[in-house]
């Protein structure tokens, strides 16, 4: 099992990791969820030993990285950042690998065979398309056959089928028993590959639970048509729900399930059209849980014209 | 340590990496060029001229240490190698593969090092006596020449190797210090190249006190068989390059343990 105990990272002044405190368990596969600069990548580092915790630590089964007796066997890992020698091909860099943590050379050929790059693995690394990059990475993380896998946006650079390929390879890993940590920024994808999701911003624990845990608590709103619109919106008010957005023939009703806003319509004669229930999205759902803690936001989507 | 992951394993890693990128052999054949190619250009001109050279540069001359000129010009190539093979480790990303799969990262260095020594010593230990013989035969018939039978001679030719071996080490040492491959190429060739511009700057008698120490002019030391009195003996010339190599290992080496990777 993977433990992150109050683990803190500042780099300076910045404080990256703010005393996340979480297990990451084994079976099933957990998705590590936040926006761009909210500690994802800090914190997996911080579990490889690379960089140093300010506090806290991370353990694997009670035990820090650099206390593992052959590391690459016990944990794999795909980092973000590019972490290969763009001369080197990509099977000398995981012959490399395999030979500082004494794995059979004939592990090369198979994990190459397995992501699909064996046929390039002659070629140097720097040649290679973002998504065969990607693939060497996974072939790398499962070089040592490990228990626990570490994957940092893996999905960034892959095409449809290789999202597809990636998805069903997270739960096959995780049906075997192992640890699956996956980070990732977009929620629907969580919702589609992870079975438990952590939620962090300003790299501060913000939820987590399985993604119907996760948008249950979250806000949909109700769409209503009615004879009498204004009256409605008062009654509406009345009852502490607010009145999102109105146009000339729907009023957006937040706060009040499609239940109340029916029984409340009918208590006082009002004849309803149209009453929709809407569900937040996912990402509506993100963006509420993290919004508090956004750091990078974008001003407004028209492009700036310059003067 | 707990770690099953041996300094034999993590040197086998760092054999692997070490021949498996172009600027390693790329640098071992501008070495090769340079120490061979310059030491034959310097041997045909003294050859040339020797009728009419001055009896005094005659009486000082020696055959062993002309003949291995090229060696310090090579220094700069083999600093090179010795820096790339950590610098662009942090250029590439990869020290983050590299520590992750040996997270002792003093084995790491020491892994490194030994690559680098016994590959860098293997290489310039068979430029030096090539060079050498090289030099003895453009020699042969009009300059004395030198032979390996005499001790100093061959202590000469050997220390010409080791004073190769010595600067890849610095180089690398350097480059763990600022994980720059630029900066550490700077670096090196200052040292090399501007420290002695601005010794020869100083007053005479600091100049004494003080260029003796020069890298090159400890390499020069280290490959004349009698080495000039303002200079050190080869035995403590070489002993001085060590503790500058390792003064600069030990340092890089703190550094490397502290930073985030
Ligand atoms: N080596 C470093 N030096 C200084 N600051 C750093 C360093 N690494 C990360 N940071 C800062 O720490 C914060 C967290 O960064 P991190 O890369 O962990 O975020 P992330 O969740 O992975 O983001 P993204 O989704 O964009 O990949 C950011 O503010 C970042 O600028
Ligand atoms: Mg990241």
């Amino acid at each position: 099992m993977l433990k992150i105990e109050h683990l803190s990272k500042r780099y300076g002044d910045v404080v990256a990791v703010d005393d996340l405190d979480f297990d990451v368990t084994p079976g099933v596969v957990t998705g590590f969820l936040g926006p761009n600069g909210s500690g994802k990548s800090t914190t997996m580092r911080v579990i490889l030993g690379l960089d140093r915790p300010t506090k806290g630590r991370a353990t694997i089964d009670g035990r820090v990285y650099s206390d593992l007796r052959h590391p690459l066997r016990e944990v794999g890992a795909l980092l973000e950042a590019k972490a290969v020698h763009p001369g080197r091909s990509a099977r000398n860099h995981l012959l490399a690998m395999a030979a500082s943590n004494n794995i059979a050379s004939s592990r090369v050929d198979e994990v190459l065979e397995f992501t699909g790059i064996a046929s390039v693995a002659t070629k140097k690394v720097g040649t290679y398309s973002l998504g065969m990059n990607q693939r060497l990475g996974i072939a790398a993380a499962l070089l040592g056959d490990p228990q626990i896998l570490l994957f940092d946006e893996p999905i960034n650079g892959l095409d449809p089928e290789g999202i597809k390929w990636i998805r069903e390879f997270f739960r096959t890993l995780a049906k075997e028993g192992r640890t699956v940590f996956v980070s990732s920024h977009l929620m629907s994808e969580m919702a589609l590959s992870a079975d438990r999701i952590i939620v962090i911003g300003r790299g501060r624990f913000i939820a987590q639970g399985s993604v119907d845990e996760l948008t249950a608590d979250a806000v949909g709103t109700v769409t209503v048509r009615s004879s009498d619109q204004a009256r409605l919106a008062e009654i509406v008010h009345a009852r502490h729900g607010s009145v999102r957005d109105r146009d000339d023939r729907a009023l957006t009703i937040e706060g009040l399930t499609s239940d109340e806003v029916g029984e409340a319509a009918f208590a006082a004669g009002i004849t309803l059209y149209e009453l929709t229930p809407q569900r937040a999205s996912l990402e509506e759902v993100f963006m509420g849980l993290t919004s508090d803690a956004v750091q990078y936001a974008s001003a407004g989507t028209e492009v700036p014209r310059g003067k | 340590m707990a770690s099953d992951v041996t300094l034999a394993s993590a040197s086998r890693a760092e054999w692997i990496k070490f021949r498996s990128v172009r600027s390693t052999v790329l640098g071992f054949v501008v070495t090769a060029v340079l120490t061979l190619g310059i030491s034959a250009l310097i041997t045909s001109v003294i050859r040339g001229h020797w009728t009419t050279m001055d009896p005094l540069s005659k009486l000082t001359f020696d055959p062993v240490s002309t003949s291995l000129g090229g060696t310090l010009f090579a220094q700069f190539a083999v600093g090179v190698i010795g820096a790339l093979f950590i610098t662009s480790e942090y250029s590439s990303g990869s020290i983050r593969t590299t520590l992750a799969a040996v997270p002792q990262r003093l084995r790491v260095i020491a892994a490194k090092a030994i690559v680098l020594t016994v590959s860098m010593l293997i290489v310039a230990e068979v430029l030096s006596f090539v060079t050498f013989l090289m030099g003895q035969a453009i020699f042969a018939g009009v300059v004395p020449t030198a032979s390996l039978a005499t001790t100093a001679v061959l202590r000469s030719v050997i220390l010409a190797g080791v004073y190769l071996t010595l600067l890849a080490l610095l180089g690398f040492a350097l480059g763990l210090i600022l994980r720059q491959s630029a900066a550490c190429i700077t670096v090196f060739t200052s040292l090399l190249l501007v420290v002695p511009i601005i010794v020869f700057l100083l007053p005479q008698s600091w100049q004494n006190a003080f260029s003796k120490y020069e890298p090159s002019a400890l390499g020069r030391a280290m490959m004349s068989t009698a080495p000039p009195s303002q200079m050190f003996g080869a035995g403590s010339a070489t002993v001085i390059l060590i503790i500058y190599v390792a003064v600069a290992g030990v340092v890089g080496s703190l550094l490397f343990l502290r930073r985030d990777a």
